[in-house]
């Protein structure tokens, strides 16, 4: 009898693998792709399109009509996916807080004994910032007002990063450190970076690295 | 606060006092106007915001505020600058009143959250909105930044040698404390920002000073909360 297994997926096998640019279109007419890809590779492209349309244009003028152009498919598509634009950013928002979350995760655990982690994650996360700004801003930007849901992301990346960051520090606080300090720091480093981009300094970001991990990593409470 | 470096910036903002002269009839429209704007974009969101918001709140007509703006958007410019303005003269004043840095930095912040639970909607404009207008508006508002930051470094004379933060520190911290607005704007509890009052002390005097110092502000603020929470909340400022 044949024995019958799952089969793991090659990594880098899929359509979509990570890393890999999305093609702009998938190919017309009878093609035999799943529409269960297609709709998914859709999807995709919608998100890169969220996130560079708003680098582009900013939260002021940022319309699902221009997100629906960068990303080569129909506004009728766009609303098979999205409720409107703000669903749209937020799932894109989700999106790039996990991809950042990974970067430093994935840097830390490749350290050596002995390296800053703090300084190791900073680097990470403004290597990712520098070589995709747009994604930096989306981040980094306090949210407009008809969208609450997104100033949660925010908060919870805030939380995820600040938890990182009581991770990787050195100090043993006696239980005497501020609860809710390090999301003042994480906070405060979102903002920093977020003037940075905006004033078009992207190139420079990964030289804020040290300066942001001795300012995170000072002994904040007392021997 | 070093009385010469608040002086220094008391000189870079030319905002006249309404005290010293009687605004004419015009200037109180105009005036109208321009916390009518803060007031909507504050509200409804700068994408949402409209011309005739901005009237219904200030009472004027269309042409009046055509006379005042070339627009919407310079209505708001100005209006960002002006009020940016006086709040950082405000906040000026009250940390001169102190006779020390540490003193001056937790007056300075009392007098923005007492701002901030007082106006939330002027300052949802001042401090979220103005990112997603950006241009005129938001330069003023780094401008603002800088300021504050060169404040809060006028320690740096006080600190040893080789004892220095790094040179960004002053942008840094003014970061986190606008974020924690911001984060307490955005979920419409301004209450939090008094709950934090001790952990942004704690963040802006271990960010200069040493970990005794920011121990010792903490625990300065969570006593001044316990004691005048109720007025600090209750006062307009």
């Amino acid at each position: 009898m044949t024995e019958l297994r799952l089969v793991e997926p090659e990594a880098d096998d899929g359509p979509f693998s990570a890393g890999t640019p999305l093609p702009l279109r998938l190919p017309r007419g009878r093609h035999g792709i799943p529409a269960g890809v297609v709709t998914e590779h859709q999807r995709l492209r919608l998100l890169a399109a969220m996130t560079a349309a708003l680098g582009e244009y900013g939260y002021a003028n940022v319309t699902a009509t221009q997100v629906s152009e960068l990303a080569n498919v129909s506004t009728s598509t766009f609303y098979k996916h999205f409720g409107n634009l703000w669903d749209c950013l937020l799932a894109a928002y989700v999106a790039a807080a996990d991809r950042l979350c990974t970067v430093i995760e994935t840097r830390c655990a490749e350290l050596e004994p002995g390296a800053d982690p703090v300084l190791a994650g900073i680097e990470a996360g403004l290597g990712l910032f520098s070589a995709e700004p747009e994604l930096g801003l989306l981040l980094s930007a306090q949210a407009p007002r008809e969208s609450p849901a997104i100033s949660a992301a925010r908060r919870l990346l805030v939380s995820r990063l600040a938890e990182m960051l009581r991770r990787a520090g050195p100090e043993d606080d006696g239980g005497r450190r501020p609860v809710g300090l390090d999301e003042r720091l994480i906070d405060a480093s979102l903002t920093f970076l977020h003037a940075q981009i905006a004033r078009d300094a992207t190139d420079g970001l990964p030289a804020h690295a040290a300066e942001l991990a001795a300012i995170l990593g000072r002994p904040r409470v007392a021997a | 606060m070093r009385q010469e470096a608040c002086a220094a910036a008391r000189e870079a903002l030319p905002v006249e006092s309404s005290e010293t002269n009687s605004p004419t009839p015009d200037a109180t429209i105009r005036e109208g106007e321009m916390e009518g704007v803060l007031h909507v974009v504050g509200k409804l969101g700068y994408r949402a915001a409209s011309v005739r918001a901005v009237l219904e709140y200030s009472g004027g007509h269309r042409k009046q505020f055509y006379d005042h703006f070339d627009s919407l958007e310079d209505c708001f410019a100005q209006a960002y600058a002006t009020w940016i303005d006086r709040l950082g003269i405000s906040l000026l004043e009250a940390a001169v009143t102190e006779s020390d840095w540490r003193s001056s930095v937790r007056s300075g912040l009392t007098q923005l959250l007492q701002f901030v639970s007082a106006r939330p909607d002027i300052a949802r404009a001042l401090f979220i909105e103005v990112q997603i207008a950006g241009g005129a508006a938001l330069a003023k508002h780094d401008e603002a930044v800088d300021r504050l930051a060169g404040l809060l470094d006028s320690v740096r004379g006080e600190i040893p040698p080789g004892g220095e933060p790094p040179g960004q520190t002053g942008i840094f911290v003014i970061g986190g404390i606008e974020a924690c607005i911001c984060d307490a704007l955005a979920a419409e509890e301004t209450s939090r920002l008094w709950n934090a009052l001790p952990e942004l002390m704690h963040l802006v005097v271990g960010s200069y000073l040493d970990s005794e110092s920011a121990e010792e502000a903490f625990e300065e603020a969570r006593a001044m909360l316990e004691r005048d929470r109720a007025r600090l909340e209750g006062d307009p400022g």
